[in-house]
């Protein structure tokens, strides 16, 4: 057996982070979704969502625009290129673990 | 040997597989239900207006509905009109609300063209059967609720299986007092429809679907 040692991304391995992204990383890279969509969608209150959020765009994995829609605010999210990349790494590292499972 | 390290949290990496296909299942649910509590009620209220009309021509101009028979398909295809466009509007602004790219987009187009067809089917069903006849034109509104409602119960079962109890519910609206009551029957209906239209488009706002 190959000695190998596989990392999950300690910032996406988080239960909420790790559904934000994949909403946002399923998306077209073009796509945006609007903030009170992903968290009606999660069912997270906002203080939760923002924290999370912050988390995630420290690691330049999103990217928030605040934009005005008929004058009232509204803010997207958007995976960035290297968001997209770490979660495509994350999924495929995952997969690794998943397969090394003996009852899998 | 594999291994896995760095964990901040208490989620396994079966969780967390099951997690990613749970929440893209959801997202895509979700988009295709955009505006649905809406819709629904718009579609309770036209339901409704459409049976009093019936049960309004069939009591006060009890002549003109005998003479015309098939006075329901005309009225119901106006009526349908009037829901469509209503319909394509709440649903467009509500796929705004969510998301400003194609997979919204396209989420929208699909659900369109699936009531679109069902919708289509029926007034083409009873057409195919023979039920626009004037000895069998009062048969075409029960077909047209059963095509419609079975389309409600689809599209419940793929996304929301509430959306496919409402459709067995509004069925039941019609046939149950169509069955068992005479002349009140469509008035019946009439608030038995938008009882339940009403009570659904609550759950499904309360359950954060739409």
């Amino acid at each position: 057996m190959t000695q190998e040692s596989i990392t999950l991304d300690e910032t996406i391995h988080q239960p909420t982070r790790l559904r934000i992204m994949t909403m946002l990383v399923s998306q077209p890279e073009t796509d945006r979704l609007t903030y009170g969509f992903v968290q009606k969608s999660l069912g997270l209150t906002g203080g939760n969502l923002t924290t999370h959020l912050r988390k995630l765009e420290d690691a330049d994995y999103l990217k928030l625009t605040k934009e005005f829609h008929n004058q009232k605010p509204r803010t997207w999210l958007q995976a960035t290129p290297t968001g997209r990349k770490a979660f495509a790494n994350y999924y495929t590292n995952l997969q690794k673990v998943l397969n090394w499972h003996p009852e899998r | 040997m594999q291994s896995t390290k760095n964990q901040p949290s208490n989620l396994s990496p079966e969780d967390g597989w099951s997690a990613i296909h749970s929440t893209m299942d959801k997202s895509r649910s979700s988009m295709y239900l955009a505006g649905t509590a809406t819709i629904m009620l718009l579609w309770g209220a036209i339901a409704a207006v459409g049976y009093l009309a019936m049960f309004a021509i069939e009591t006060l101009a009890s002549d003109f509905a005998e003479q015309n028979p098939w006075f329901p398909g005309p009225l119901w295809a106006g009526i349908a009109v009037i829901g469509f466009v209503g319909s394509s509007i709440i649903g467009n602004r509500a796929g705004q609300k969510i998301s400003d790219g194609e997979a919204a987009r396209s989420a929208g187009i699909r659900v369109f063209l699936f009531f679109l067809a069902v919708l289509f089917a029926a007034f083409v069903v009873p057409a195919a059967a023979g039920l626009w006849d004037d000895d069998t034109a009062s048969a075409i509104p029960g077909v047209a609720i059963g095509i419609v409602a079975l389309g409600y119960v689809l599209f419940g079962i793929m996304h929301r299986p509430a959306l496919a109890i409402i459709g067995i519910l509004f069925a039941a609206a019609y046939y149950i007092p169509h069955f068992l009551m005479d002349d009140a029957a469509i008035a019946v209906t009439a608030v038995a429809t938008l009882i339940i239209v009403l009570a659904g488009a609550f759950w499904l706002r309360k359950s954060g679907v739409a």
